[in-house]
């Protein structure tokens, strides 16, 4: 028996160490696999972390305190928290912003589609407008804003071509509502020729045999549209809600340099209130956790816009 | 504290690059180089300083005077900090977040909270002989210097549409009687008192309440501070906000100016198309520019009380050294020869028609007539350190006067700041 056990211990010890062997070598190799993933990985992650993860939060960790920006920060709980709902300025800016986003989203989403379905086919014409539209994006809005302020304001362009039929002057920026109804009009214009652009690239997307079958079948432009087009490009048209979504609750430079938040603080938007109020006047820890509280509000936005889409492309695939 | 200041100027970095959607601040370390170490660079430094731009006092203005103390300080070079769309107080914070400290800040009044980021200038024998330099003291520190006086509370007018509406500037002495003149200015076709939007609507309100409510009661703001009167309580800040109230129903003053810019509210009134206009000598080089100071007149803002009352005015030009500064010999140095170098200031007073007694420049008959007032007043009266209203209070209060125009009553204005007021001290 122990002769026989030897034997079989010498049959299989080179098995067993070329299995040990292997072992290594697979874990060697998952060691290197790692290394070399985190090392390409790295920097990127150190980049992030740098510019994105630290700031935010060293900006929470400020929320919880009084720092004026120059003293000694000191630990002061959910304070400023509570504040928010307390200071008038802020609750009054948060209504405000409300509208703007609620407006102005709806517009910036339903003009550019609209835009962008009527330029959808491919033709000199069509390039120049959809340049046309883009071209608000690519200029600075405090420089929009102050466009807009000459064309809009009690001396501004518009009011002096009225003027002589003995109109005016219309107070598009000294009318309370009226001057909330221009800033949201003029952040509209500046904002949607980027959707356009969005929809016009998804909307090439969309097979022609299908559109082709429907003509075919006589659905109406509007039929083809409503059922095929827009749930087709569905996917672009949630990124492009959130990202009006969360640009529009940063309203800040079109502010500035169109209403600068007046008249009577009916134009002061959350961020302005954040920027030009709360850092103005050194009040550096209340100011950051006005900053959170934003950053959590267009989170919770985002996620709430995806999961609705999600849910509804569920539903679809159901009824399919 | 190292370690937190560097976990700051991280944040501050992100908003420099715009990493996140939101204010995220940092904050520079809290060393301020000694004086000791700084001489030896008191001969060659690199300065940097904030000033507010205005139209009296452009970029041009500065880069001008600014290079005669270059001429005069060889290997000094002073750089202007342009402010742009933000006020010099606000570009000093910024800079103090981003860790990037300037050397000197233009227009920005220290408080007792913000005392401490400012040098201490108190051991500067020169400083004792800048206007106003005692009224500025906090806690009995000097920290900031003027090269004026800056008058405040002043009521412009246009000759001409007095002469048509039959009135006599140096009768109106009383706040009804100015409400009156109003009316016959309306009546003789003119736009009877010019404001504008951005900061003027609730800054010709502080121009004429501080010459009822303040001037009555001076330490007004430090009883508000410490809950001794309201807004809403005070019978003179109430019937400063009712009689203001009343010029806007009345029309004297026009809603659809306040779509108007501070410069444009300023031309209309050079225009001819209002007939007054209350604001501070700072007018005074505007109609200079415009080469009609001889078609206004000036008077003191009418009161409730007694006539003329100590004139309300505030330091022109005032400086003050960043305790961050790594050049403070310079910066002093600099700041010492803007407030008391005769040509310096000279310049300044002259840039933005203010006043201050042993210097003079060649002024139009409009200058004169300020400097008058000035003279007949029994006093000054200045609106600083315990009487400093809470940050933010005049954006709270021109947006409160704003909606005077639009069917706010005087009490809901007088409640809200109050409302403002007691949020901002909880």
């Amino acid at each position: 028996m122990g002769l026989a056990n030897a034997v079989i211990a010498d049959a299989r010890s080179p098995r067993t160490r070329s299995g040990e062997g292997a072992a290594a070598r697979k874990r060697n190799r998952r060691l290197k696999d790692t290394a070399v993933s985190l090392g390409m990985a790295g920097p990127a992650v150190l980049l992030y972390s740098a510019l994105m993860v630290v700031p935010v939060g060293v900006a929470i960790y400020l929320s919880f305190t009084d720092w004026d920006g120059f003293s000694d920060a000191a630990f002061i709980g959910i304070q400023n928290y509570t504040h928010l709902f307390t200071d008038p300025n802020t609750t009054h800016s948060m209504w405000v912003t409300v509208l703007i986003v609620i407006f102005g989203s709806a517009f910036q989403i339903g003009f550019g589609l609209m835009y962008a379905l009527a330029l959808r086919q491919k033709s000199r014409t069509n390039s120049v407008f959809r340049a046309l539209t883009y071209y608000p994006h690519v200029i600075s809005a405090l420089i929009l804003g102050f466009l807009w302020n000459a064309i809009l304001g009690t001396k501004g362009a518009l009011n002096t071509l009225l003027a002589p039929f003995g109109i005016g002057p219309v107070g598009f920026l000294f009318e309370q509502n009226l001057a909330l109804i221009s800033l949201i009009a003029v952040i509209v214009w500046a904002g949607f020729g980027f959707n356009v652009v969005l929809f016009v690239a998804a909307l090439q997307t969309v097979p022609l045999e299908l559109i082709e079958a429907a003509e075919i079948d006589g659905a109406s432009r509007w039929q083809i549209n409503r059922n095929i087009v827009i749930p087709m490009i569905a996917p672009v048209v949630t990124v492009a809600l959130i990202l009006s979504l969360i640009g529009l609750l940063r309203a800040y430079d079109i502010v500035v340099s169109l209403t600068g938040g007046g008249p009577a603080g009916s134009t002061s938007t959350y961020a302005y209130v954040i920027l030009a109020q709360s850092f103005g006047s050194t009040k550096i820890g209340y100011a950051n956790a006005q900053a959170v509280f934003l950053m959590i509000v267009s989170a919770a936005l985002a996620l709430l816009v995806t999961a609705l889409r999600n849910r509804s492309d569920k539903a679809a695939e159901g009824e399919g | 504290m190292k370690g937190k200041g560097i976990w700051r100027r991280v944040g501050a970095v992100a908003v420099v690059a715009g990493a996140a959607s939101m204010v995220l601040a940092g904050c520079s370390s809290n060393g301020s180089a000694s004086a000791s170490a700084d001489t030896a660079k008191a001969e060659s430094a690199h300065l940097r300083i904030i000033v507010n731009i205005s139209p009296n006092l452009t970029v041009a203005y500065w880069n001008k005077l600014f290079a005669k103390y270059e001429k005069a300080h060889p290997g000094v070079t002073v750089k202007l900090e342009r402010t742009g769309t933000i006020s010099a107080a606000d570009k000093l914070n910024q800079d103090l977040a981003a860790g990037d400290p300037p050397d000197i800040v233009q227009q920005v009044t220290p408080s007792a909270d913000t005392a401490k980021l400012f040098t201490d200038l108190s051991k500067e024998s020169w400083t004792k002989k800048t206007p106003l330099v005692d009224n500025y003291k906090i806690n009995g520190k000097t920290y900031l210097v003027g090269a004026g006086e800056q008058v405040q509370s002043l009521v412009f007018y246009n000759k001409e549409a007095f002469t048509k509406a039959g009135l006599d500037a140096a009768k109106i002495k009383t706040v009804a009687q100015f409400t009156k003149a109003m009316g016959k200015l309306k009546d003789a076709g003119y736009v009877p008192l010019q404001t504008a939007g951005q900061w003027v609507t609730g800054s010709q309100f502080t121009l004429f309440n501080d010459s009822t409510t303040m001037t009555k009661t001076p330490d007004w703001i430090k009883k508000r501070r410490e809950g001794d009167v309201t807004f809403a309580g005070d019978k003179d800040y109430m019937k400063s906000l009712k009689a203001y109230k009343s010029w806007v129903d009345k029309g004297y003053l026009q809603k659809s100016d306040l779509g108007l810019a501070y410069a444009d509210g300023q031309t209309n009134f050079l225009e001819g198309k209002s007939a007054m206009y209350i604001m501070g000598s700072f007018f005074v080089p505007a109609a200079d520019q415009a080469k009609a100071s001889d078609d206004f007149g000036v008077f003191s803002m009418p009161t409730t009380g007694t006539y003329p009352t100590k004139q309300f005015s505030n330091i022109a030009d005032p400086y003050v050294v960043v305790k961050q500064s790594k050049n403070q010999k310079a910066a002093i140095s600099l700041v010492k020869w803007l407030t008391t170098d005769k040509t310096a200031v000279g310049s300044e007073l002259a840039a933005d028609g203010n006043f201050r007694k042993g210097y003079t420049y060649t002024m139009s008959s409009l200058g004169k007539g300020v400097q008058k007032i000035v003279d007949a007043s029994p006093g000054g009266f200045v609106e600083a350190a315990d009487e400093q209203p809470l940050p933010g209070y005049s954006t709270e209060l021109n947006s409160q006067i704003q909606s005077l125009y639009s069917g706010s009553t005087p009490k809901q204005v007088a409640e809200n700041l109050d409302t403002w007021w007691d949020s901002q001290t909880q």
